[in-house]
C-alpha cells in the first residue's frame, strides 16, 4: 500500500469511528448494559478502533470548535450546537484525544460512559476532563486547554515582579554567606524513621475514616449553635441541619437520620439554649413526621429490604401523629410488601394517637391502602374505631369488605352486631361467610339469634353448601339446648320437594353436631351413618371421628 | 482483562519480594532457609512473568521504580520496602536490574552475595558489576541522574499550575463575596492539575510554596496549604481521586476568612481580644460559606469539616470551642499540619514573626502529639525532609544554598539550589545533590549550618519565578 492509499484509508476509518462514537454516545444512555444493543454499540466502536490500531500505533484526534481532525484533515464537521461532538469536547478544554495501541474494550466502553453522560443534569458535578482524569486511562491520553481556568491573566506577572522586587540584593545575600560562618552548627538534627507500626496504624485510621461523615457534618451545625450571634446565623444553620437531614435520607443512611434527631432531643433539653433556638429545633424534630421526609423514608424503605429493627424502633419513637396522614399517602405508592409492612408496623403504633386521621386512610381511592388500614385498626383493637367501619363493609371491592368485617367482628363494639347483620345480606357469599364466623366470635346471645334467623329464613335452603356450611359451623360456638334441637330437627326433618338440598342442611347439621363436640349428640349421629345420602354419611362420619378424638 | 496490568501487579510484587530477599540476606546467611525460601518464592514469581515477557527490567529512576518503562504504583503496605530498596539501589549507584531467560535460585544467591557486599568497594556499583558479571540471567546497569534538560519548560507548567490556582482562589473568594455562582466544575481541574504536577514534578510545585513574598497571602496560602496537603497525601497513598477532594478541602479551608474585615486581615500589628475573637469565628464563617455554596454532597460535607476542624487541636483545643468530643476528620488533621507550616513559615499571619522552615518543623515537633497528629507528622516530615524546601543552608564546602528538594530517602541529605559558591562568589545554581559521593566513598557536601532565610530575604523565587 503506498503512503497516500495508505493516509485516505486512516481518514477513512477515523470518520467511521467518530461517526460510530457519536452513536454510542446516543445509543448507549438508553440501553441497559447487558441488553445486545448496547453490547453491539460498544463492540462495534471497539472494532472500528481496531481496526486502524492494528497497522498504527496510536490515533490522536485534534479537537477544534466544531471540527474534529486527523492531523490536519476533517473527520467531522458540524457548524450547529447542538449534538455537536466537537463542540461537546472543546467547550470543557479538550483539546487532544490519542487512543494508544493496546486499547481495551474496557476502556471505550468507559469512555462512552463519560461522554453518554447528560452534563446539562445538575447532578454531574464534574466535566468531562475530570472524568478523563479520574480514570487514569492507559491507552487514552488527552491533551486539555487549561487556560480557561485563569481568573486573572496578568496575575502571575505581577505577582511574580512583585516578590523578584523583595527578593534580596547581592549585599543581603553576602551578608548573608558571612553570618552562616557564625551561625550555630545543625549537630542533634532528628531523622524521622517510619517503621512498619506507623504503616498499619496509618492503613488503620484511613480505613476508619471512611464513614460517618453525615454524623460529623452534624454533630458540627450542633456545635454550631453554641457560637451563634444574630438571627442569620441561627436561620443559616438552621436550614443546614434541615438539608443535613434530608440528604441523610436522599442517601438511604438512616443510622446518620437518626443520629441526627438524636442530637435535636439532646438539644431540646439543653438548658443552656435560648428558647428562640429551641424553638426552631421543635419545628426541625417535628419535620421529621413531615409528608416530605416521610417520603424520603418510603424510598428507603421500598429499595432496602433489610434494615435494622433498632434503627426502625428508633425511627418510630420520632414521629408524632401528623406523620399519620403522609403515611397514609405513602402505603398507597410503595410497591415492595416489606415497605408497606414497615409503615403498616408504623401506623398501628401512631394511629393509637389519633384513630380519626387514621380512619382516613378508610375513604383513599385505593383499595388496598383501604384494607391495610382496616387491617391496622384490627391490630390497635379500638372499639371507638367501629363507627369508622359502617361505611366500609359497603365498600365496592369484596376484600376490602372482607377486612372490614374481621375488624368490626374482632372490635366487638354494640353497633357492630347490627353491621354484621345486615352484611349477611350482602350479595357476593364470601362476604356473608366472613360476616357469619365474625357473628360466631361475637358469642352472644344476639347473635346467636341473628344466625339462627338467618338459618331458618326460606331461602337459606337455596345457597351453596359451602355458605351454608359456614353458618351451620358458626352456630357450633353456642352448644345450648336452643342449638341442639334446632339442629335435630334440621336432621328429621322429611322433605319432599328440594330434596337434596334439604340433605345438604342435614349434613351441614351433622357437621356442626361435630364441631360443638358434645357426646350426647353421638347417638344422633350414628343414625346418620346409615344414609343413603353420601354428603350426610360423609358429614357424620367426620363429626363423629371429631368427637370421638377430642374425648380422647 | 489485560496483560500489560497483570505484569504491573505482579512486577510491585517482584519489587517487594526483592526488598524483602535483601533485607532478610542482610541479616542472616545466605544459606539460611528464611533466605532461602524467599528465594524460591522470588524465583517462582520472576519465572512466570518471564514467560509471558522475554526481558524483565527494573529501573531506579529519581523516586520511583519503572517497569520495562512503566512506572510501578504501589499500595501503602509496599511503602517501606520500595523506599528501602530505592536506598538499597542508591547506596550502590545500581540504577537497574534485568532478568532474561530463566533464573535459577543459585542465580539469585549470587547476585544477593555481590549486591550484599558491594557497598563496602571503593565503587560499589563497579564491585557489584563484577560480582554478577557471572550470572547470565541477572544483568544491572548504573543509576542515572535525572536529566535536568526541558527544565526550563517543567518549571513554567508548574508556575503557571501554581499561579492559576491562585488567581482561581481569588476569583472564587471575589464571586462568593459579590453573590455570583461559582464553578465546582473549574476548582476541581484546578485541584486536578496541581495533583499531577505533585505526581509528577513534587519539588518544583513545593518550591513555589515556599516562595512568601506575596502580596494576596490569604490566597497564595489556601493554594500552598492545598499543595502541601495534597504531597502529605500521596505520600501515605491515596489515589488521585482521593488527593483531589482532599486538594479541594484543603483550597476552601479558609474560606470564612473572607468574612473578617480587611483591617483586621491586614493589620500590622497584634490583634487585640476583640479582633482575635472574630479572627476565631473564621471556621464558622466557613462551613457556612460552604454549605450555601452548593448542596451537600461527599466533597461539600468533607470540606465543610475540614472548614471548622482546621485551627482545632490533635488535643481538641483550639477553637473553635467545642461541648462535646469529636475525632478530628483525617482530612481536617492534614490540612492543620499543612496550615501551620505554611502559616509559620509566612510573613503575613497573626503571629507576624516568620520562622524558618527548619525551625518552623522543630516546633511542630514539639507540637506533635499534644496540637498536632505525630503519626501524620512523621509522614509530613518524612515528605518535606529534615531541611524543608526554602531553607538556607551553609555547606562544608563553604557554599551557601537554599533547600531546593527533599530527599524521602535521606532526609538530611536534600538537593540544595547553591547561590553562594565555596569562593565566595554570587553564583545562580548549580543544583546539586547531597547523595553524591566521590570516589572516595564519601559525600561530596554536608550541610553545616542552617540560616533564617526570611531574615535576608532570600527565596527560590529568582529560580523558580
Amino acid at each position: 500500500m503506498t503512503k497516500d492509499i495508505r493516509q485516505i484509508d486512516d481518514v477513512r476509518i477515523t470518520r467511521d469511528i467518530v461517526q460510530t462514537i457519536l452513536k454510542a454516545k446516543k445509543t448507549i444512555r438508553m440501553y441497559p448494559e447487558n441488553n445486545p444493543i448496547y453490547l453491539k454499540t460498544i463492540e462495534d466502536v471497539y472494532s472500528r478502533f481496531r481496526e486502524f490500531l492494528d497497522y498504527r500505533d496510536e490515533l490522536t484526534l485534534r479537537i477544534k470548535q466544531y471540527e474534529i481532525l486527523l492531523d490536519t484533515t476533517p473527520v467531522y464537521s458540524n457548524p450547529d450546537k447542538e449534538d455537536n461532538l466537537a463542540l461537546f469536547f472543546f467547550k470543557d478544554g479538550l483539546r487532544e484525544l490519542t487512543f494508544l495501541k493496546g486499547l481495551y474494550r474496557e476502556e471505550i466502553e468507559e469512555f462512552l460512559k463519560i461522554i453518554a453522560l447528560d452534563f446539562d443534569r445538575e447532578i454531574v458535578d464534574d466535566d468531562v476532563v475530570t472524568l478523563l482524569w479520574e480514570r487514569d486511562f492507559q491507552n487514552i491520553k488527552y491533551v486539555a486547554d487549561e487556560e480557561f481556568l485563569t481568573e486573572d491573566e496578568g496575575y502571575e506577572d505581577k505577582a511574580s515582579e512583585t516578590v523578584k522586587t523583595r527578593s534580596a540584593t547581592v549585599d543581603e545575600i553576602m551578608k548573608a554567606y558571612t553570618d552562616a560562618f557564625l551561625a550555630e552548627g545543625v549537630n542533634g538534627i532528628s531523622i524521622v524513621n517510619l517503621t512498619d507500626k506507623d504503616l498499619q496504624s496509618l492503613v488503620k485510621e484511613m480505613e476508619g475514616d471512611q464513614e460517618g461523615k453525615i454524623e460529623k457534618l452534624s454533630d458540627i451545625l450542633f456545635e454550631m449553635i453554641y457560637h451563634i450571634e444574630n438571627q442569620a446565623e441561627l436561620e443559616d444553620i438552621y436550614r443546614f441541619i434541615r438539608n443535613t437531614m434530608t440528604y441523610s435520607l436522599e442517601q438511604g443512611n438512616m443510622d446518620a437520620f437518626i443520629h441526627i434527631a438524636k442530637s435535636l432531643i439532646r438539644m431540646s433539653e439543653d438548658k443552656g439554649i435560648s428558647e428562640g433556638i429551641k424553638k426552631l429545633i421543635h419545628i426541625l424534630l417535628s419535620s421529621i413526621s413531615s409528608e416530605e421526609m416521610i417520603n424520603y423514608v418510603g424510598e428507603i424503605f421500598d429499595t432496602n429490604p433489610e434494615i435494622d429493627e433498632g434503627i426502625l424502633l428508633e425511627y418510630k419513637e420520632l414521629l408524632d401523629k401528623t406523620a399519620i396522614s403522609p403515611l397514609i399517602a405513602l402505603l398507597g405508592r410503595l410497591k415492595s410488601i416489606h415497605g408497606r409492612k414497615r409503615v403498616i408496623s408504623l401506623l398501628v403504633d401512631l394511629g393509637k394517637m389519633d384513630i380519626q386521621t387514621l380512619a382516613k386512610g378508610l375513604y383513599d381511592s385505593r383499595w388496598y391502602v383501604v384494607r391495610n388500614i382496616l387491617y391496622i385498626l384490627r391490630q390497635i383493637g379500638d372499639k371507638k374505631a367501629v363507627e369508622y367501619l359502617i361505611d366500609t363493609v359497603r365498600h365496592p371491592d369484596s376484600r376490602v369488605r372482607r377486612e372490614a368485617i374481621k375488624a368490626i367482628g374482632e372490635l366487638k363494639s354494640p353497633h357492630s352486631l347490627q353491621i354484621l347483620k345486615d352484611c349477611l345480606n350482602d350479595y357476593d357469599p364470601s362476604i356473608r361467610k366472613t360476616a357469619v364466623k365474625a357473628l360466631s366470635n361475637f358469642g352472644s346471645e344476639t347473635a346467636k339469634r341473628i344466625i339462627l334467623a338467618k338459618v331458618n329464613e326460606k331461602d337459606f335452603l337455596n345457597r351453596e353448601f359451602d355458605e351454608k356450611k359456614e353458618f351451620y359451623e358458626a352456630l357450633s360456638k353456642w352448644d345450648d339446648d336452643e342449638i341442639r334441637e334446632f339442629l335435630i330437627r334440621v336432621l328429621k326433618k322429611r322433605a319432599f320437594l328440594k330434596r337434596s338440598k334439604h340433605d345438604e342442611n342435614k349434613a351441614c347439621a351433622a357437621y356442626c353436631l361435630g364441631f360443638i363436640g358434645n357426646r350426647d349428640n353421638l347417638a344422633v349421629l350414628e343414625r346418620l351413618r346409615d344414609s343413603k345420602n353420601n354428603l350426610i354419611r360423609e358429614y357424620a362420619n367426620f363429626a363423629i371421628r371429631k368427637i370421638e378424638y377430642e374425648r380422647r | 482483562m489485560s496483560e500489560d496490568r497483570e505484569a504491573l501487579k505482579y512486577s510491585k510484587d517482584i519489587i517487594n519480594q526483592l526488598a524483602v530477599i535483601i533485607r532478610t540476606a542482610q541479616i542472616h546467611d545466605i544459606g539460611n532457609v528464611a533466605v532461602v525460601s524467599a528465594i524460591d518464592k522470588f524465583v517462582t514469581s520472576i519465572n512466570s512473568l518471564l514467560r509471558e515477557y522475554n526481558i524483565l527490567t527494573f529501573e531506579l529512576l529519581g523516586e520511583f521504580f519503572y517497569f520495562n518503562e512503566t512506572r510501578v504504583r504501589y499500595a501503602m503496605e509496599y511503602l517501606l520496602n520500595f523506599d528501602f530498596l530505592a536506598r538499597e539501589f542508591k547506596r550502590r549507584d545500581l540504577g537497574s536490574i534485568t532478568f532474561s531467560g530463566r533464573i535459577k535460585g543459585e542465580d539469585v544467591k549470587v547476585f544477593l552475595r555481590a549486591f550484599i557486599s558491594s557497598p563496602y568497594a571503593q565503587t560499589p556499583y563497579e564491585a557489584l558489576l563484577e560480582g554478577t558479571s557471572t550470572i547470565d540471567s541477572i544483568s544491572v546497569g548504573p543509576l542515572k541522574k535525572i536529566v535536568e534538560e526541558g527544565d526550563f519548560d517543567i518549571r513554567r507548567v508548574v508556575k503557571k499550575t501554581y499561579f492559576n490556582a491562585v488567581s482561581f482562589t481569588k476569583g472564587v473568594i471575589t464571586k462568593i463575596k459579590s453573590g455570583e455562582k461559582v464553578s465546582i466544575k473549574k476548582a476541581k481541574r484546578v485541584v486536578e492539575s496541581m495533583v499531577d504536577m505533585i505526581l509528577q514534578e513534587e519539588e518544583l510545585l513545593l518550591g513555589m510554596t515556599a516562595i512568601k513574598d506575596y502580596d494576596e497571602y490569604t490566597y497564595h496560602h489556601s493554594v500552598n496549604v492545598s499543595i502541601l496537603s495534597v504531597a502529605l497525601g500521596q505520600r501515605i497513598g491515596l489515589n488521585r481521586r482521593a488527593l483531589t477532594e482532599l486538594g479541594l478541602v484543603a483550597l476552601f479551608h479558609d474560606i470564612g476568612k473572607m468574612e473578617v474585615p480587611p483591617e483586621i486581615l491586614n493589620k500590622p500589628t497584634n490583634f487585640n481580644d476583640d479582633e482575635w475573637r472574630i479572627i476565631q469565628k473564621h471556621p464558622f464563617w466557613g462551613v457556612r460559606a460552604i454549605l450555601k455554596l452548593k448542596g451537600l454532597d461527599n466533597t461539600s460535607i468533607r470540606t465543610a469539616i475540614v472548614t471548622f476542624e482546621h485551627h482545632l487541636n490533635y488535643d481538641l483545643s483550639g477553637y473553635p470551642k467545642i461541648t462535646r468530643s469529636l475525632n478530628l476528620d483525617f482530612y481536617s488533621r492534614i490540612v492543620s499540619l499543612a496550615d501551620q507550616y505554611d502559616a509559620m513559615t509566612s510573613s503575613r499571619v497573626y503571629s507576624r514573626i516568620p520562622m524558618s522552615p527548619d525551625k518552623a518543623l522543630s516546633v511542630m515537633m514539639e507540637r506533635a502529639g499534644t496540637q498536632l497528629d505525630p503519626l501524620l507528622f512523621k509522614f509530613f516530615i518524612n515528605m518535606i525532609g529534615v531541611y524543608p524546601i526554602g531553607t538556607l543552608v551553609l555547606l562544608d564546602t563553604k557554599e551557601l544554598g537554599l533547600v531546593y528538594g527533599a530527599n524521602p530517602v535521606f532526609q538530611d541529605r536534600p538537593r540544595v539550589l547553591i547561590i553562594i559558591d565555596s569562593e565566595g562568589k554570587r553564583v545562580s545554581g548549580p543544583i546539586v545533590d547531597l547523595t553524591e559521593k566521590g570516589e572516595d566513598g564519601k559525600y561530596l557536601r554536608t550541610i553545616i549550618k542552617t540560616m533564617d532565610p526570611n531574615k535576608y530575604r532570600i527565596n527560590l523565587a529568582e529560580y523558580l519565578l
